[in-house]
């Protein structure tokens, strides 16, 4: 790897999203939901940082708050070294156009009102001072390089499909030229078939232009394929943050370890060789989080400490960080004490 | 995965406008597209009905209370021997007017009250829902009298009376609508590319929450043709101009003696007021995406 792709474009500390939940009606006692609690990661130029979780585990909404579409209670994001929470007006604009979303759901993220070419052009339309003329030409090679026709430009969404579609949705993140790609499970409303010619397309871009994915996924398939480097979420916070192989290779969050052990696999030898470790119970109450870890109600391995205080995000060699206090300098997973 | 990229082997579909489809949706209602011929027909009278039969629905022709097709005058005349064909075809002019002008009024107040409180909210929400509730419990005739009564009984002052007291309905609907379209994916997309507010509100979320703001202006249409109808019968009305309303009002005395005075006026507003009802069914048929699958 050369000397600029190493440097950081997205950095983001301690980033907290909040939302305002009343119980027992309009006068009760102003209570929070903590969808996202001071997650901090870094993104290198030129890469792509897989943050993966199940549902509820905050990884679309904290997506949404880099992106400030969702407004953060705390923390910075940090795009070229520049905060963009704080930003707004004309600064903002511009900030917006060097980071991108790609929608999850293509059926419901083009609006289906507008033809493809007015879907794509409408970053420029309102980021940009370009002239009619050149917002054109953007869009017609635009179209060529998600692989669409240019006769379709003049289709509404619904003639398209689910593929299609999510080209267009990618054709309208490339338009201002981002640096900085949010991907909110790009594939995951798609076909299998459909799922791999997305991704190609996707790695196909990154290459071309030089872009950095954050990539939001709940499928370890499709992660294995993008990333460079995983963060894994649970309940809001990140609790493992390496880089793709030593994740895969040696998990050392409990959690993450159970995540992997849940990938099917048609490797027989790998199957037999990887147990499958089952997390009993549900997740806790998100509103009335526990003080100690999040994952301990659930964890085969958890001790008395780990219910009386939270582990923070430490490194423990070479990059790796993780969330536990069963780990240590060491880097053992806990969990093979088990075995 | 070679570096082309991958070309989708479907077939190009042709560009359909909504509008097309719509149409098509529209034709499957036979009860509308009969409506819609007779209420074409009814606009056709009223533009074209006092060039063609110019006779001045004020002057006195003839004696008064001659019953229909007596006489040579076709709908006879009335109390002051004035024309009733004469009378009707201007009429017709001034109810579709009201009718038309009122519903814009409803829909522009309604519309923006409506799509204010969907998209910003929060307090916003809070006080606009809550005058929208003072004019809905307001008793509507009452209101918009006292309004015609205060500031005078011209045209544009009825339109105004009219379009204020019934803004409310559309004013929920489109509430309701940017209360769901807002928290669509496509709406997020469009922050994201940097779309400011107003552009957001009646650029991207006005257009797909309009289908069933359509239809209820479409259904208001007749309903502040009725109640110009309303008004005038009570003589809050222009006396230099002539409505269905006002002729029914005029000849209110003579109903038992020459009840067609007051059924055939009466007969127009029945026939355009339920034109414009099925009108809006097919509409509602037409632009309702729910019943496309049926």
């Amino acid at each position: 790897m050369s000397e600029t792709e190493n440097k950081p474009l997205l950095d983001v500390e301690n980033l907290t999203v909040r939302f305002e939940v009343s119980r027992g009606g309009s006068w009760g006692k102003r209570s929070y939901l903590y969808a996202v609690d001071d997650v901090s990661f870094t993104v290198k130029r030129g890469e792509t940082l897989a943050v993966v979780g199940e549902s509820g585990s905050g990884k679309t909404t904290t997506a949404l708050a880099v992106a400030r579409l969702v407004p953060a209670y705390e923390g910075a994001v940090k795009v070229g070294g520049t905060d963009i929470l704080g930003l707004e007006g004309e600064a903002l604009r511009k900030a917006r156009q060097r980071v991108q979303f790609i929608f999850q759901d293509p059926y419901s993220s083009l609006n289906p009102r507008q033809r493809a070419e007015a879907i794509v052009r409408e970053p420029l339309d309102s980021l940009s001072t370009k002239s009619e003329a050149e917002k054109q030409e953007i869009v017609d090679r635009l179209f060529a390089a998600v692989g669409l026709r240019k006769e379709q430009q003049r289709l509404f969404p619904h003639q398209f499909s689910g593929g299609q579609r999510q080209r267009i949705g990618i054709a309208r993140a490339l338009a201002t030229q981002p640096e900085l790609i949010i991907c909110d499970e790009p594939v995951s409303a798609l076909d299998v078939a459909v799922q791999a010619q997305i991704l190609n397309l996707l790695r196909r871009l990154q290459a071309e232009f030089g872009l950095t994915y954050l990539f939001i996924s709940h499928d370890l398939g499709v992660v294995q394929h993008m990333c460079d480097s995983i963060a894994v979420m649970y309940m809001g916070k990140v609790v493992e943050h390496a880089d793709r192989l030593s994740l895969f290779n040696n998990p050392l969050h409990p959690y993450t370890a159970a995540l992997l052990s849940a990938v099917p696999s048609v490797d027989r030898a790998r199957r037999e060789a990887t147990r499958r470790i089952l997390i009993p119970g549900d997740p806790p109450d998100p509103v009335n989080m526990p003080k100690g870890c999040r994952f301990a109600s659930r964890c085969p391995v958890a001790e008395a400490r780990c219910r009386e205080s939270a582990p923070d995000l430490r490194d423990v060699g070479g990059g790796h960080r993780v969330a536990c206090h069963l780990v240590d300098e060491r880097a053992v997973s806990p969990l093979a004490a088990l075995t | 995965m070679s570096d082309t990229p991958v070309i989708p082997e479907e077939p190009i579909q042709k560009a359909r406008h909504p509008f097309v489809e719509a149409w098509e949706m529209f034709r499957r209602n036979h009860a509308a597209v009969v409506a819609l011929a007779v209420l074409v027909l009814i606009i056709l009278g009223a533009i074209f009905g006092p060039i063609l039969y110019a006779t001045d629905p004020f002057e006195m022709v003839w004696a008064p209370f001659s019953p229909p097709g007596v006489d040579g005058y076709l709908l006879g005349t009335d109390y002051l021997g004035r024309d009733m064909m004469a009378m009707v075809l201007n009429g017709a002019r001034v109810s579709l007017l009201i009718g038309l002008a009122a519903a814009v009024v409803s829909v522009v107040i309604g519309v923006t009250v409506g799509a204010l409180a969907g998209f910003y909210r929060g307090l916003v929400e809070e006080v606009l829902m809550r005058i929208t509730e003072f004019f809905q419990v307001l008793p509507t005739l009452l209101f918009s009298m006292v309004i015609v009564a205060l500031f005078g009984a011209s045209l544009p002052m009825i339109t105004f009376a009219i379009g204020v007291v019934s803004w409310t309905a559309v004013a929920r609907i489109t509430r309701s609508e940017f209360l769901r379209i807002r928290e669509l994916e496509y709406v997020t997309a469009s922050r994201a590319s940097g779309v400011k507010n107003l552009r957001l509100m009646f650029k991207v979320i006005l257009p797909n929450a309009l289908p069933p703001i359509i239809v209820q202006s479409a259904l208001m249409v007749g309903s502040a043709i009725l109640f110009e109808a309303g008004l005038s019968f009570l003589g809050l009305t222009d006396p230099n101009i002539v409505s269905w309303g006002q002729i029914i009002g005029s000849n209110r005395q003579y109903i038992l003696d020459a009840s067609f005075t007051v059924t055939i006026p009466g007969l127009a507003i029945f026939v355009t007021v339920l034109a414009i009802s099925l009108v809006g069914d097919g509409l509602n048929d037409a632009l309702n995406p729910k019943l496309r699958q049926r």
